[in-house]
């Protein structure tokens, strides 16, 4: 349960496209099986990520929501 | 979860198939084309920009300044009132599903979503029309200015885009700092944004009712609208986003919703043009130039440009920004502050002079149908939406185009 989190990127107040811009910039400078912890609070985020996870190869290994509307993604990078 | 396991009822899951996830954005996109095909049969077509006008106008007749008193009190304009109930129809989609929240940005975030406001007005000023009434209405109305809107669009998308990826490499800290959100419904506490979001249904119903003695149009007018705010805020449907993802992270879902929706609308407004449904006390010919605008081309083009920047700046279209207002995005508000600001003023003082400027005929609309008829005009637009689909879905595969 205890995943090893290599970065945080935070992204709370951001709305679409900033998330995912931030999110596809910060992965890309990550190693292979990095993890990235990710906090937003756009709702957009939580159909955009798991697609884009789906679609780029990386692994969406958590998803949860935190007090105060705040999303936490746990993402690996393939 | 122990509140997921109390709604197992039919209607508990009626309730979750709407608002517990997000729906495909083809499906939103599909149902948006059916209910712009029924604003169309009740009076035309759906449309943004003019109804945020109109808000714009009314603020400057409350302040009294740029001779605007005769401007149309918004509960009499039926795009005024459509664009209101797009934001509460969001508001409402947004409580069920307890994403409401108020979210707001860094400053940089804020400036950005005026300044893409702003030059949405410009755009659709220039461009008459918006990406809804230009693209999304003005593709399936076999307007051949929407083509040339619609590649002005896509010009300015790729090139704001560029931006905001120069943004992030030289000035990573415009789009950080202190953000706050209030009045999340997460867990338990949440719970008053259901109750909030039934309540707000039902007045808008009530409202809906209130002009059904007198001003049917507007019933219903009021009722797709805050119809549309709903589909749009749970299907996250998004113009921008279909422009902008396949350049950025590849991505064609939003595309692919977007083009369901023309199709639709496509097949819809073809018949009624051609039947003429609709046309009561007017001429045949004026149903058939219905959002057949006077842009050919070069307002088409710049306006389209512009309004490209805009919104990819700002983060959404007219709609987009709507329906994000809806939801609590507050950088949005600031796109539509923006938005409502400028727009009378570039209609009144901006765009006549350089329109004055630009060789174009302001009688002349492309009608596609007057030139390669009924079925030459379809065939065209289909074409146009067949080669784009597979565009994207290429790009998605390949990744040749996509930044990331």
């Amino acid at each position: 349960m205890d995943t090893k989190i290599n970065e945080t990127l935070d992204c709370k107040g951001l709305s679409c496209p900033m998330p995912m811009m931030k999110l596809a910039k910060t992965m890309k400078g990550m190693k292979s099986e990095e993890v990235l912890e990710m906090l937003g609070t756009d709702p957009g985020t939580k159909s955009d990520l798991p697609r884009w996870c789906d679609k780029s190869g990386n692994t969406l290994l958590d998803e949860s929501e935190l007090a105060g509307g705040v999303f936490r993604f746990l993402i690996q990078k393939k | 979860m122990s509140e997921n396991n109390k709604e197992t009822g039919a209607l508990g899951q009626l309730y979750k198939t709407f608002f517990a996830k997000h729906w495909p954005v083809w499906v939103g996109g599909i149902v948006l084309g059916t209910l712009n095909i029924l604003l169309f049969a009740i009076k035309s077509p759906w449309g943004a920009s003019g109804g945020i006008n109109n808000w714009g106008e009314n603020v400057y007749k409350l302040i009294g300044i740029f001779g605007l008193e005769n401007a149309k009190p918004t509960g009499a304009s039926f795009y005024g009132m459509l664009c209101v109930f797009l934001v509460i129809g969001s508001f409402i989609g947004a409580l069920l599903s307890k994403e409401f929240a108020l979210r707001i940005p860094p400053k940089g975030e804020l400036i950005k979503g005026f300044i893409g406001g702003s030059l949405m007005a410009l755009g659709a000023t220039f461009g008459i029309g918006c990406t809804i009434s230009a693209f999304f209405s003005g593709m399936p109305a076999l307007s051949g200015g929407a083509i040339i809107f619609t590649i002005g669009l896509f010009l300015g998308v790729i090139v704001a885009l560029k931006y905001l990826m120069w943004e992030m490499e030289k000035f990573p800290g415009f789009s950080s700092g202190k953000s706050y959100n209030f009045l999340a419904g997460t867990g338990k506490s949440g719970i008053w944004q259901k109750w909030a979001g039934w309540i707000v249904l039902i007045i808008t119903f009530i409202i809906a009712y209130q002009y059904s003695g007198g001003n049917k149009i507007m019933t219903w007018f009021i009722i797709i609208g805050m119809l549309m705010g709903l589909i749009s805020q749970r299907s996250r449907f998004c113009i921008v986003k279909a422009f902008r993802d396949p350049f950025m992270t590849g991505e064609a879902d939003g595309s692919v919703g977007v083009m369901a929706g023309i199709f639709i609308g496509l097949f819809g407004f073809t018949i009624i043009k051609y039947f003429g449904i609709g046309v009561g006390d007017i001429a045949l010919r004026t149903r058939e130039m219905t959002w057949v605008f006077p842009h050919f081309f070069f307002r088409a083009a710049i306006g389209g440009f512009i309004f490209g920047l805009g919104m990819t700046i700002a983060g959404g279209c007219a709609v987009g920004t709507l329906w994000r207002v809806g939801e609590g995005q507050v950088k949005l508000w600031a796109s539509a502050l923006g938005f409502l600001i400028i727009s009378p003023i570039s209609k009144l003082y901006i765009v006549p002079p350089i329109v004055d400027a630009i060789p174009q005929s302001w009688d002349f609309k492309n009608y596609l149908p007057d030139y390669l008829g009924y079925p030459g005009a379809f065939a065209l637009i289909t074409l146009i939406i067949l080669i784009w689909y597979v565009f994207v879905k290429w790009n998605e595969k390949t990744g040749k185009f996509s930044a990331y």
